[in-house]
């Protein structure tokens, strides 16, 4: 009898164990996962922060660019004056050779590196005339592209945009005051 | 008995061990990939903030424009071109040092309005930079040449308007024949036995026992710097530029033309000899079409440029 009931008592707190086992395993599981998962929404917002920075570089970068390409693209080969004009004159745009480029524009999209470049007569002001073949002699603004995607207000510098015109059949170099606007893409 | 005895680990304990080398394994893998991008943006980054410094190098009347730029580690730029498309692309691709190692970077960052000439990998903290116009008859652009401070380049008997720019330029690593040292890279000027020859009459760089064809200073410079396979697909670039710009000229041309203003420059075969070339040995065939069409502009009363 004592016997039975010892062997009864012995297997009833094997049984009792094995439940406090299981679920401690089952405890240190789901500490486990906690852990994990934790762990993984940290890296997932460090990873979101750090793409948000470098997305903020990126737009730095491109409007460092912009700002420094706008001091020189007057002098670069496609919008400067050269010697047509007369002597050679700095911050110079020729203007007639910049709308032969606007016509052209699919090749030059990328070459700049920006997402934006406009002429914008200042003095005369002839408002906000689109210059056109047609518009050419009285027009404001020198679209010469803009890309379809976000962009940043335009970094600027003054230049003198000059074109050749005629006047009871003669031929005159006319000058006039513009800025050239360029403007870069917004990553963020 | 005693055998079971150190073999005696609880499933807790086999569990934990098993899941937290997991997790350690995860968490080292994580980090490892994290420094590896960290060290791919750092290049990228970089390679475009030196692209970005070479805007200001273009020239307006200048003759010439010189500057240097340090970066922060030892650093290794890697110059590549390539010349597809309609202007071809300057590619900059830079890797650093980190933890006494090279970081492995494959990124590449593309320029289509840059010409860098140096050779394929240039390493160092120090980098001087200069800038020349190149005119072929009209301005196609300007042309930059990257040197580490590390190279000092001997010019040896140079012609008198070079001895005077180099002398202008008052630059470290470029030196006339009197200030030389023995390791210096010697640049001999019509006779051979250097590293790098420049034969002036005909027209050539002889430079690790390749050849490359020049048309003026600017290109002169370009065949001293750079290797010569990165000298040939500048030079094609630089063509295509040329190519498009010579169009945009003859449009200009027809467009000018209803005030009255007329010019007759045979711009298409300057175009159309551009656009065939193969490599710096029909340079000199291009030179004759140039050297007319700038007599012709240089004479009109309505300059195209």
């Amino acid at each position: 009898m004592k016997k039975r009931q010892k062997s009864k008592i012995l297997s009833r707190s094997s049984l009792m164990s094995q439940t406090k086992g299981q679920l401690k395993i089952q405890q240190m599981a789901f500490m486990l996962m906690a852990v994990t998962l934790f762990f993984v929404l940290v890296g997932m917002f460090i990873l979101v922060f750090r793409f948000s920075k470098l997305k903020e570089s990126a737009t730095l970068i491109e409007e460092r660019n912009a700002l420094l390409l706008v001091t020189k693209l007057a002098n670069s080969p496609e919008f400067s004056c050269g010697e047509s004009f007369g002597s050679s004159r700095l911050n110079c745009v020729d203007a007639d050779k910049v709308m032969k480029l606007k016509d052209n524009i699919k090749k030059y999209s990328e070459f700049w590196g920006v997402a934006g470049i406009q002429i914008r007569k200042i003095y005369p002001d002839n408002g906000n005339i689109k210059c056109t073949a047609r518009t050419y002699e009285n027009c404001g603004i020198i679209d010469i592209f803009s890309k379809n995607v976000n962009s940043l207000p335009p970094v600027s510098n003054f230049v003198s945009l000059c074109r050749k015109d005629s006047y009871k059949d003669e031929v005159y170099d006319k000058c006039e005051l513009a800025i050239l606007m360029v403007s870069s893409e917004d990553k963020e | 008995m005693n055998n079971k005895g150190y073999l005696q680990i609880s499933f807790g304990w086999l569990f934990a061990i098993i899941v937290g080398a997991f997790i350690l394994f995860i968490a080292i893998y994580a980090t490892t990939r994290f420094i590896g991008t960290e060290e791919q943006t750092l290049s990228a980054k970089t390679g475009k903030e030196i692209g970005i410094l070479l805007n200001p190098l273009e020239t307006s009347f200048e003759t010439v424009k010189t500057t240097f730029f340090t970066m922060p580690v030892e650093t290794r730029i890697y110059n590549k071109c390539n010349n597809y498309g309609d202007f071809g692309k300057q590619i900059i691709q830079v890797s650093q040092k980190s933890f006494g190692k090279w970081a492995e970077t494959n990124i590449n960052v593309g320029f289509a309005n840059k010409y860098i000439f140096s050779e394929k990998e240039i390493e160092g903290k120090k980098f001087y930079i200069f800038s020349k116009p190149f005119e072929f008859p009209f301005k196609v652009a300007d042309l930059i040449y990257m040197i580490p401070s590390t190279e000092k380049y001997c010019f040896v008997r140079p012609p008198t308007y070079i001895e005077d720019e180099i002398d202008e330029l008052d630059h470290e690593n470029l030196l006339l024949e009197e200030d030389c040292s023995e390791e210096d890279i010697k640049v001999c000027f019509n006779f051979g036995d250097c590293n790098i020859s420049v034969w002036e009459n005909a027209g050539y760089v002889e430079k690790n026992g390749d050849k490359v064809y020049f048309e003026g200073d600017a290109l002169m410079y370009a065949g001293i710097f750079a290797d010569s396979d990165i000298y040939e697909c500048q030079l094609k670039r630089l063509m295509k530029r040329l190519n498009n710009l010579a169009l945009l000229y003859r449009d200009k041309a027809i467009f000018i033309s209803r005030t009255g203003c007329y010019s007759n420059l045979n711009l298409l075969a300057l175009s159309n000899s551009a656009e065939g070339l193969s490599s710096s040995s029909d340079l000199s065939s291009i030179n004759y079409i140039v050297e007319d069409i700038k007599e012709q502009n240089d004479l009109a009363n309505c300059k195209l440029w």
